[in-house]
C-alpha cells in the first residue's frame, strides 16, 4: 500500500496512535521525574539505608531491558496476586526505567554544583531538606535540561513497548502491527509512524534547547 | 570559662587517615575579640576554623558555642550554625540566585523572617559592603572582591554572634584584596567577634586582638600582634616569619 492509501484507510488509527504515544510519554516522563528526584535525594541523603536503596534502584532499572520489565509486570505480578491493566503495565515500565536515568542526570547536575555552595548553605543553618529544596535540586535540574531533553525523547521511543500488549487505542508502533496483521502495509506503514516519532522528537529537542538557554546558570 | 567566651575549643583532635591534622587544640574566643590564625600551609588552620561550625567533624574534644556544646548533627547543629557566620575562600555564593536573594535566603528560609523586611535589611547590608547597585545581578556577573563582600553580607544577614573567615582574600586578585579587608576592618571596629584564617600579615597586625600561630596541627603560640610579630617566642614562629619576609 502507498502512503496515501495507508493514510486514507488508517489515518484515524495513526492519529489515535500518536495521541496514545504522547499520552504515555507525558505521564511516563512526569512520573520518571518525580521518582527520579526522590531517588536522587535518597542517594545523597545522610541516611545510609536510603542511599543504598537509591543506588540499588538505579542499578536495577538502568540495566533491565524494557521488554523484560514489561514481561515481568504482565506475567510475573499476577503470581503475586497483583494484576495491573496492560496500560498500567506499560506505563510502569516506561516510568521506572527513565526514572533511573533521570536520577543519573540529576546526580551529575549535583556534582556540577560543587561542595562550596553546599557548605555555604550548611553554614547559614540550612537543614538537609531545605538545602536540597532551595539550593541543590533547582541547580541540578537547570544543569541537566539538555540530558533531560534526550531522556524525554528516549522515553517516547520506549513507549513503543506498548505495541507488545493489546491496548486500545494502541500507540504508534502498535498501529503498525495492527495494519500489518490486516493488510500488507510493509515498510511504508513503519515509515509513517517513524515520521510522527521524528517530528515529535525534533519539537522536544528544540524546546529543550530554548529552555536550557533561558534557565542556564551563569558561571 | 568566663561569661564573655563566645567560642571555646577544648582538646580538639582530628585525623585524616594517618595524618594527625589537629593535635589537642585549645582555644577560647571572647566576645568582640578578633583572632587571626596564621601559619604555614598544611598546618591545620583552615581545618581548625571549619571545626568551629562543624563543617569538619572532630575525633575527640569539645566545641562550645556560648557555653553550649555543639551537637554532632541534625536540626540542633543547623540551628547553632545559623548563629555563626562563615566566609569562604571561594565565596560560594548561590549561583542560581541574585545577589539580593543570596542575602535574603538565610533570613527568610532559616529564620522565617518576613520577605519584605529581609529585603530591606539585605539592601542596607549590601549598601554597607558597597555592592547595593549589583543587587539584581547574579554572582557570576560580579568581580571576586564584590562576590566576597556579598558573602560577608549574606553572613551578616543572619545576625551572627561570631564570624569565621577561612582565607577570605586568598582567591582574590591583588587589587581586590583591600576592598574585602576594609569591610572586615570595619566589622572588627564595630565589635564583631571574628576568627580569621589569613595570610595577610599587615592586616593581622592592624586588626587582630590576638594572633594564633599554628604549625603541624598544633597551636604553637598565641600573643598580641605586636608581641608576636616583633618578639616571637618559638623557633618555628621565627622561621615562619622569616620565610614570609623574603
Amino acid at each position: 500500500m502507498s502512503i496515501g492509501e495507508l493514510l486514507s484507510v488508517y489515518g484515524e488509527k495513526y492519529l489515535q496512535g500518536l495521541l496514545t504515544t504522547w499520552e504515555l510519554t507525558i505521564f511516563s516522563f512526569i512520573g520518571a521525574m518525580i521518582i527520579g528526584v526522590i531517588i536522587t535525594v535518597f542517594r545523597v541523603c545522610p541516611i545510609k539505608p536510603l542511599r543504598l536503596f537509591g543506588e540499588f534502584y538505579v542499578q536495577i532499572f538502568r540495566n533491565i531491558p524494557g521488554a523484560a520489565l514489561l514481561i515481568l509486570l504482565v506475567y510475573a505480578l499476577p503470581e503475586l496476586d497483583l494484576i495491573l491493566s496492560y496500560h498500567s503495565c506499560v506505563l510502569t515500565a516506561t516510568t521506572l526505567i527513565p526514572a533511573s536515568f533521570c536520577s543519573e542526570y540529576l546526580m551529575s547536575g549535583i556534582n556540577a554544583i560543587g561542595i562550596g555552595q553546599i557548605e555555604a548553605a550548611r553554614s547559614i543553618g540550612m537543614t538537609f531538606p531545605l538545602m536540597m529544596r532551595k539550593i541543590v535540586i533547582p541547580q541540578a535540574v537547570r544543569f541537566s535540561i539538555l540530558p533531560m531533553t534526550n531522556l524525554l525523547i528516549a522515553t517516547m521511543l520506549t513507549t513503543s513497548l506498548a505495541s507488545q500488549v493489546p491496548l486500545s487505542p494502541t500507540d504508534l508502533t502498535g498501529v503498525v502491527s495492527y495494519i500489518n496483521t490486516r493488510s500488507v502495509g510493509g515498510v511504508t506503514s513503519f515509515l509513517i509512524s517513524a515520521f510522527f516519532y521524528c517530528i515529535t522528537a525534533v519539537v522536544i529537542g528544540q524546546l529543550g534547547n530554548l529552555l536550557d538557554k533561558k534557565v542556564r546558570i551563569l558561571r | 570559662m568566663s561569661e564573655n567566651t563566645v567560642i571555646e575549643l577544648k582538646h580538639i583532635d582530628k585525623h585524616y587517615g594517618n595524618l594527625h591534622v589537629l593535635k589537642d587544640v585549645n582555644l577560647s574566643i571572647k566576645k568582640g575579640e578578633v583572632v587571626v590564625i596564621i601559619g604555614p600551609s598544611g598546618s591545620g588552620k583552615s581545618t581548625l576554623c571549619r571545626t568551629i561550625n562543624r563543617l569538619e567533624g572532630i575525633d575527640s574534644g569539645e566545641v562550645l558555642i556560648e557555653g553550649e556544646k555543639l551537637p554532632d548533627s541534625g536540626k540542633e547543629l543547623a540551628k547553632l550554625r545559623s548563629r555563626i557566620g562563615m566566609v569562604f575562600q571561594s565565596f560560594n555564593l548561590f549561583a542560581h540566585k541574585t545577589i539580593l536573594e543570596n542575602v535574603t535566603i538565610g533570613p527568610v528560609e532559616v529564620l522565617h523572617m518576613n520577605k519584605t523586611e529581609a529585603e530591606k535589611e539585605a539592601m542596607e547590608l549590601l549598601k554597607r559592603v558597597g555592592v547595593a547597585s549589583q543587587a539584581n545581578k547574579v554572582p557570576a556577573q560580579l568581580s571576586g572582591g564584590q562576590q566576597q563582600r556579598v558573602a560577608i553580607a549574606r553572613s551578616l544577614a543572619m545576625h551572627p554572634i561570631a564570624m569565621l573567615f577561612d582565607e577570605p582574600t586568598s582567591a582574590l586578585d591583588p587589587e581586590m584584596i583591600n576592598e574585602v579587608l576594609n569591610v572586615m576592618t570595619e566589622l572588627a571596629r564595630e565589635g564583631m567577634t571574628m576568627v580569621i584564617v589569613s595570610h595577610e600579615m599587615n592586616f593581622a597586625r592592624r586588626v587582630a586582638d590576638r594572633v594564633v600561630f599554628m604549625a603541624d596541627g598544633e597551636l604553637i603560640e598565641e600573643n598580641t600582634p605586636e608581641e608576636f610579630f616583633e618578639h616571637p617566642k618559638t623557633q618555628r614562629a621565627k622561621d615562619f616569619l622569616d620565610s614570609i619576609k623574603k
